[in-house]
């Protein structure tokens, strides 16, 4: 059943993309290519950008790389805090629900930044825009990029942890790359959106930043699927979460070892959404990149 | 015979948009520049002259190409650089760490930067700077290093604004000897300064424009004569005289028309 529904909503989808292609046609590929050309050949840059940006960071304080590991374990804690003492969530499918959690919370912890950061990703540079040729279109990609190195820390920990506790890694952890491959994507898609929408409004950070905050007790995160096993609709749309998927997948690379086959309609809800915000983003990229030291 | 040619401006026009006090009057319009027309041969310098708010720096954003104009066009044969020199240095990091960022920035690949980063050093003259953090550098010392990396991009065509105004007099020496030998490599080079003798020792040509409107492009001398004359004239009107002035030619920029556009018309334009 609920695959069925998962489906048509793919299907709507996909008409909706047809008939902006129809509507846009040539320029919509024009862009696409425009803006996955200037990333490929300045793939350098992206990295150079990245790594010093890490590094200015790090050199901010005395403690330097330190705080990437200790802000994100002092995070976890406030959450193991509340929901594993305070109050003492039961465990989600025979596995102890701080475990569970944590899961999920290092892929959130991952896709949040980059879509808050990801808003001012071209603002933020606004300076060097407005005094030199640059192409703007790979920062979404820095940002993201950034936002990796603070994910592999935390992704130190979070092996730690579970090997403290007994949980081994096995080939399933493999999965892991994939979805961070998926978390990385959609980052970069949605960035690409609301990085031109922030330049011409800036109202577009501020509305997203609160957005996500109501996203993470909306996407079965902190709590699991099946509380809602009796109102079927609402799983099903929570399913087309495309976070939802990755925070999913996630946990399946750790407990579930069930692979991707049973996530197939979600995947495809996942890549079209992906790939749908990509072509706006890519098509507003390429509409307004000669006016981005105007808009400024 | 277009090849001769490093740059083609065919009435280029730069509007700006104006956000007044009162709202009727919102939507207001403004020329930064108004129908300029030119072409700078290859291999010419040219010195870029004009008082405060006549549309130098629009000029320069224009020449390199980060902003397109609203109207015209504009042909640049050969690639085009902007020596902007404080932009892109991060204060956290060492010189050094600025030297391979600005270089990325720039778009140089990693063997490029490594081939540059002994001739910038040399050229900064930092010493034992280059590996202290940016911050803890004097202004000098920024704009050298800027300055610096800026030159190893060799383009074709360099635009320089207002760049030699901060370092000291010996380094802005060093400067104009390093432009003097691009001079003689048959690049254009187009300088943008306040400083009239600077720009008389160093350029041939000189273009002026005043108001957002080009006034005269011509030989350097006597563009600069009468620069000068206008300037003597300013400094000697009393200043109720020159308010007015400022606010007739202010006036003549403002385009009357109000297009209204609101942001969703924006996107689906």
């Amino acid at each position: 059943m609920e695959g069925y529904i998962l489906a048509f909503f793919y299907y709507v989808l996909i008409c909706d993309t047809l008939k902006l292609v129809k509507n846009e046609g040539e320029n919509m590929f024009q862009s696409i290519k425009y803006v996955l050309t200037e990333n490929f050949s300045n793939v350098y840059r992206i990295y150079s950008i990245a790594k010093y940006e890490v590094l200015a960071d790090i050199r901010d304080s005395r403690l330097g790389i330190f705080w990437n590991f200790a802000s994100p374990t002092i995070n976890v804690l406030t959450y193991w805090f509340v929901f594993g003492l305070v109050m003492n969530r039961k465990d989600v499918d025979e596995i102890a629900f701080f475990d569970w959690m944590i899961a999920g919370m290092v892929c959130w912890f991952f896709i949040r930044p980059c879509i808050v950061d990801g808003c001012n990703a071209i603002f933020q540079h606004s300076k060097m825009i407005s005094k030199m040729k640059f192409p703007v279109s790979i920062l979404p990609a820095t940002v993201v990029l950034k936002e990796l190195f603070n994910h592999a820390c935390l992704m130190v920990i979070v092996f730690v942890i579970f090997i403290i506790q007994g949980i081994y890694p096995s080939v399933y952890w493999l999965g892991l790359l994939y979805y961070c491959f998926c978390a990385v994507c959609f980052s970069i898609s949605i960035t690409m959106c609301t990085s031109v929408l922030n330049m011409l409004a800036r109202d577009t950070k501020k509305f997203v930043s609160s957005i996500m905050r109501l996203l993470l007790y909306m996407t079965p995160i902190l709590w699991p699927l099946s509380r809602f096993d009796d109102i079927k609709w609402l799983q099903i749309i929570m399913k087309a979460n495309p976070i939802y998927y990755v925070v999913a997948g996630y946990r399946d690379c750790f407990f579930y070892h069930l692979g991707f086959w049973p996530y197939r309609f979600r995947a495809m809800c996942f890549w079209a959404i992906t790939i749908t915000l990509f072509a706006i983003g890519s098509v507003l990229m390429h509409k307004f990149k000669a006016k981005f030291a105007d808009l400024i | 015979m277009e090849e001769k040619y490093a740059v083609i401006f065919d009435h280029v026009s730069k509007i700006y948009s104006l956000k007044s006090k009162d709202k009727k009057d919102a939507g207001k319009r403004f020329y930064a520049l108004k129908d300029i027309s030119f072409k700078i041969p290859v291999g010419e310098v040219v010195g870029i002259l004009g008082t405060n708010g006549s549309g130098k720096s629009t000029m320069s954003i224009i020449l390199s190409g980060i902003s397109n104009p609203e109207e015209g066009t504009i042909t640049v044969n050969g690639e085009q650089a902007l020596i902007a020199i404080q932009t892109g240095l991060n204060q956290q990091l060492t010189g050094l760490e600025n030297i391979q960022l600005k270089g990325a920035l720039l778009g140089f690949k990693k063997k490029q930067v490594q081939k540059i980063i002994d001739d910038v050093i040399d050229f900064a003259e930092l010493g034992d700077f280059l590996y202290q953090p940016v911050k803890k550098y004097s202004s000098g010392m920024k704009s050298r290093l800027g300055f610096s990396i800026n030159l190893a991009l060799d383009p074709d065509i360099m635009i320089v604004d207002e760049a030699l105004s901060v370092g000291d007099k010996r380094f802005a020496k060093k400067c104009i000897d390093k432009m003097n030998e691009l001079k003689e490599q048959g690049k254009t080079i187009i300088f943008i300064s306040h400083s009239l003798p600077q720009v008389k020792s160093f350029c041939t040509t000189a273009l002026w424009i005043e108001g957002g409107e080009l006034r005269e492009y011509g030989d350097i001398d006597t563009v600069a004569d009468h620069y000068d004359e206008y300037v003597q004239e300013l400094n000697s009107m009393t200043k109720k005289e020159q308010k007015k002035l400022i606010k007739e030619k202010f006036e003549k920029r403002i385009i009357k028309e109000k297009p209204k556009k609101s942001l969703l018309n924006r996107l689906f334009e």
